[in-house]
């Protein structure tokens, strides 16, 4: 929002400096004394002036680099300034240059903001940041282990346990309480258990459920209230609830999946690369950006550091040489497939 | 970080999430090169981040993704432009030059003449005559006043509006 007066400062400003190399020597040195003092009165006088020399600092350079000919200088500008001329994008494309540092550097501060949180994040009862893990113990015994970028609200009161997963992922290791039910819920359903150990992770558009202990009932937010039946699900079993229902289970290894818990990693196995990135996105400062078509065809079975996602990523260089990471700037890194030449 | 700061990274993560393969899908087509197509799209989300302002107000994302796209292609053509022109009239010059600048220089130099045709964008045609005449090639006001026929209070008033246009020109 400009200051009402900003208008008004500028053309103070360019006043002072236009006088200061006009024509008549006497009045060029009345204006130094007077430009000096009006400077001095205000930190904001000054500062605008600051940026006036600094172009013509610019304009004085441009004549310098080209040995005191103003003439290239000249030339360019008046490119720049033509009324659109016919295109001739042969011609002009051979020409393509000057880098585009001065957008990004402007944009650094801007791709910070890309850490984005929904709401329902910043609103939750526990919640971590990229590369951040937390382990609670809850007042019934259960332990709730947090992933990085996860948040959960927790309901509890005499007639049930509940936990709402608002992001991210998180492994439940639920303490045995005969009057009161622990369910894990989310926009997809609810997970339902007596005394076990499993992992909820939020993706997208779906819930995933993975057992690593005993059974859980899983009922499914898709289904009209009447009908909706309990599915129950046991220890190496996974499977993904959305909006459709609950798919089919698959079979998964408890012990890695606990082990990848335990020392923060992510177990890939067969898995497409940039469903993997999407993973370490996650888990990173900043952003990951990368083409998924061309990447889709890339598979990886590996075991990342989760909190060294910067080390994780070197490790999928090392494995696809055929990468390209390209960071323009800290938190932005972009991950593509140049086709080889 | 305060709530209109929060409501802001939101748009701009919705609109990158959304819309970012398509506007690359879109500008593929319309430049025939997916390494360049990428390169734009990227821009242009910067562009649209460092406008902050804007973002709020975007009811159509995709129009207004293709028209800022459009914009910075346009920008392009004129970075372009300004460094074909400064090459080739470099190039006459060279003969005349004690010394060619180094390519260092030369890009210094490019990249801020893009700078001063930023700061002079939407100055008058005469007034950014004045302001080049001026600073770049050294003449009087009075002589300025002579080649573009107008009186010298004239050439000091259109100095005082380059100058001044550069402050309103970077949102400053």
């Amino acid at each position: 929002m400009a200051e009402p007066s900003a208008d008004l400062l500028a053309a103070q400003a360019a006043e002072w400096i236009v006088r200061l190399t006009a024509d008549d020597a006497a009045e060029r040195a009345r204006a130094r004394a007077g430009f000096e003092a009006w400077k001095q009165a205000d930190p904001r006088h000054a500062a605008s002036a600051a940026r006036m020399e600094g172009l013509i600092g610019r304009v004085q350079a441009v004549r310098a680099n080209a040995a005191g000919n103003p003439r290239p200088a000249h030339a360019a500008l008046n490119a720049a300034f033509a009324p659109d001329r016919p295109r001739n994008p042969g011609a002009r494309r051979r020409r393509l240059g000057a880098g585009l540092a001065a957008v990004c550097a402007l944009a650094v501060p801007a791709w910070l903001m890309l850490q984005a949180y929904p709401p329902a994040y910043l609103a939750a009862d526990v919640r971590t940041a990229a590369g951040q893990w937390e382990t609670r113990t809850l007042s019934d015994g259960t332990r709730l282990a947090l992933n990085g970028a996860s948040a959960v609200n927790l309901r509890y009161d005499e007639n049930r346990r509940s936990v709402e997963l608002v992001q991210g992922e998180i492994l439940v290791d639920v303490a045995r309480d005969a009057t009161r039910p622990f369910l894990v819920e989310t926009a997809h359903g609810s997970i339902r258990a007596l005394g076990t150990r499993f992992v909820v992770k939020r993706e997208d558009g779906a819930t995933v459920l993975s057992m690593l202990e005993s059974r859980v009932a899983v009922q499914s937010a898709a289904a009209p209230a009447a009908s909706r039946e309990a599915r129950v699900v046991g220890a190496g079993e996974r499977v993904r609830l959305t909006p459709a229902g609950i798919a089919p289970s698959e079979a998964i290894d408890p012990r890695s999946l606990a082990d990848a818990w335990q020392f923060r990693q992510l177990v890939v196995d067969r898995h497409p690369l940039p469903a993997v990135l999407d993973e370490l996105d996650r888990h990173r400062r900043g952003r990951i950006h990368h083409d998924r078509a061309q990447l889709e065809g890339l598979v990886v079975s590996a075991v990342l550091p989760l909190d060294d996602p910067e080390r994780a990523l070197q490790l999928l260089r090392t494995s696809f040489p055929q990468l390209r990471m390209r960071a323009v700037t800290p938190y932005l890194l972009l991950v593509d497939a140049p086709p080889a030449r | 970080m305060s709530a209109a700061e929060f409501v802001l990274q939101q748009h701009i993560h919705t609109l990158y999430r959304d819309h970012h393969s398509w506007l690359h899908g879109w500008l593929r087509k319309k430049l025939g090169c997916a390494h360049n197509a990428a390169d734009v799209a990227h821009d242009t989300f910067l562009r649209i981040i460092a406008s902050r302002d804007a973002l709020l107000g975007i009811q159509e994302p995709r129009a207004y993704l293709t028209t800022t796209a459009k914009r910075l292609l346009v920008d392009r053509v004129r970075r372009q432009s300004i460094e074909a022109a400064y090459l080739s009239e470099l190039a006459h010059a060279a003969e005349t030059l004690p010394g060619y600048p180094s390519p260092e220089q030369t890009l210094a130099t490019l990249q801020a003449l893009e700078e001063i045709g930023a700061a002079l964008q939407g100055v008058s045609a005469k007034a950014r005559e004045a302001f080049l005449l001026h600073y770049l090639d050294g003449q009087t006001h009075a002589a300025i006043a002579a080649q573009l026929d107008v009186s010298t209070r004239m050439v000091r008033k259109y100095l005082v509006q380059a100058l001044a246009n550069c402050l309103r020109g970077q949102g400053g």
